[in-house]
């Protein structure tokens, strides 16, 4: 199937929420020399072993300021795994940013590997589930962002929190101008689950503040990601980006509200978390007939 | 012939205009009334006020939950909770000023309750910033029902029996003050 609006819709806010958080809220956290550890992973090719770090969702987006993104890692003392442009890839490895881990193209399992990263204060989601299965069924592990001692890789895959699960509600069409311009109305709602409640007041404080904010249509195939998680260019700045995209037709939001899971109700889960909602309405003026 | 003195003339015309003025509020006093009273038992007998009206005991006959449980439970309202008397308040606080004079008569605005005004008096009981009559239309989550059933004895009363036929279901969305708004706020503007 060829792409359509909703596909461009999610990429977009993605990516939009991503570096909306991470500049208005400095919301990641740097660190140097840590060390990948390294575990198996049946998913990966037998070529690679797999060295993760303590943390999932390592920033990937060079223009939030002060963030350090790795180009590669460290190997005993030697960089390696640098973005080469002419085999439009790194050699010998591959970073993945999503799940916090270097690839390395090996068989020894016992490198020395350490890299220096910055890690998103809240992991981000795009879901199906619902809000009562996502908060009640209590499926998800806390990957706390303060160190502590006896930290090693995380699980790839699974979704862990602190995070912001995404859900698009609903979303309709109507009439808007002559010439069969149309308003295209979307809802999404973003369930912020966080450790405690100085980071959900941040996060809920931030995106309150966006309402009438416009979001670049972005197509999926600018994309930063390939199959690996790692950034397809070497390098993704969503300002350059957004730029690029940002004429005439771009979204914007035009509604939000925010709110918080009430401590009555908070009391009643099992596991000890912040929730909050933030309600996004958000449209775009076009010709869907075209 | 007799020539009458400017002053009776401007005196006759103030008095003739008072009448008319008297005639022309009367008359729309008595349309407003009427229809003020029937977007008020419009909204009273709408199946989601009266499910609510009826309690965590009610059965769902707005269809939002395709019968399972009802809208007070489903919601997570506390058992002796009135969740809809203050849009009531709102509705019954409709009124209207005289806005003076028009070509054809006199004008008056009416001043009525926003969708905006609505959805703020009516908050989610587990999320305050949420509202459940914009819920109505825009579709609920069944959290409400879940973390009340979670608590050692639930608010609603009724609320636990319910839980597997409700999370097999899905919540069916529909119009609710959005379009009764909408409705008599075109019905005050055709009043004459």
């Amino acid at each position: 199937m060829i792409e359509q609006y909703h596909h461009k819709l999610t990429n977009s806010f993605m990516l939009w929420f991503d570096n909306y958080l991470l500049t208005k809220g400095q919301a990641y956290t740097n660190h140097t020399g840590v060390k990948l550890e390294h575990y198996s992973d049946d998913r990966i090719d037998s070529a690679y072993k797999a060295y993760g770090s303590p943390y999932k969702q390592w920033v990937f987006d060079s223009s939030v300021s002060g963030a350090v993104i790795p180009d590669g890692v460290t190997v005993g003392n030697t960089p390696t795994g640098s973005y080469n442009s002419l085999v439009s890839g790194r050699e010998g490895m591959a970073l993945d940013f999503d799940n916090g881990r270097a690839l390395v193209e090996t068989s020894n399992e016992n490198y020395e590997v350490t890299a220096d990263f910055s890690v998103k204060d809240f992991n981000l989601y795009f879901t199906n589930e619902t809000e009562e299965d996502l908060i009640v069924e209590n499926k998800y592990t806390i990957n706390s962002r303060v160190p502590s001692a006896g930290f090693g890789p995380i699980e790839p895959y699974d979704q862990v929190i602190p995070a912001v699960f995404f859900n698009t509600n609903t979303s309709n069409n109507k009439g808007f101008a002559f010439g069969g311009m149309e308003e295209t109305t979307t809802t999404i709602t973003a369930t912020v689950m966080s450790e405690d409640s100085y980071m959900l007041d941040g996060v809920l404080s931030i995106f309150n503040d966006s309402k009438n904010e416009s979001i670049a249509l972005i197509p999926i195939s600018e994309h930063p990601f390939n199959e690996f998680n790692d950034l397809k260019e070497g390098s993704f700045n969503y300002k350059d980006l957004s730029e690029a995209h940002n004429k005439c037709g771009s979204l914007y939001i035009n509604n939000v509200n925010t709110s918080k899971l009430t401590d009555r109700a908070r009391k009643s889960l099992s596991n000890n978390i912040f929730v909050g909602f933030v309600d996004f309405e958000i449209q775009q003026h076009r010709f869907r007939h075209q | 012939m007799i020539k009458i003195p400017k002053s009776v003339i401007k005196e006759l015309e103030r008095k003739s205009q008072k009448t008319k003025k008297a005639d022309y509020t009367k008359t729309f006093k008595k349309n407003f009334d009427k229809t003020k009273e029937e977007m008020i038992e419009e909204f009273l007998s709408d199946p989601v006020t009266v499910e609510l009206l009826s309690g965590p005991s009610g059965s769902n006959i707005s269809g939002t939950l395709n019968g399972n449980s009802n809208l007070f439970a489903f919601i997570g309202f506390q058992s002796g909770d009135n969740p809809t008397e203050p849009i009531l308040s709102l509705l019954k606080n409709t009124s209207y000023k005289d806005a003076g004079e028009s070509r054809k008569g006199r004008k008056f605005s009416v001043i009525m309750p926003t969708t905006d005004d609505i959805f703020s008096v009516t908050p989610m009981p587990w999320a305050t910033g949420r509202s459940w009559a914009k819920g109505i239309e825009t579709g609920i989550s069944g959290l409400g029902f879940l973390l009340n059933k979670s608590t050692s004895s639930s608010r609603s009363g009724v609320a636990i029996q319910a839980r597997s036929k409700v999370r097999s279901g899905k919540f069916n969305n529909r119009p609710y003050i959005s379009a009764l708004l909408k409705k008599y706020k075109k019905k005050f503007k055709e009043i004459r």
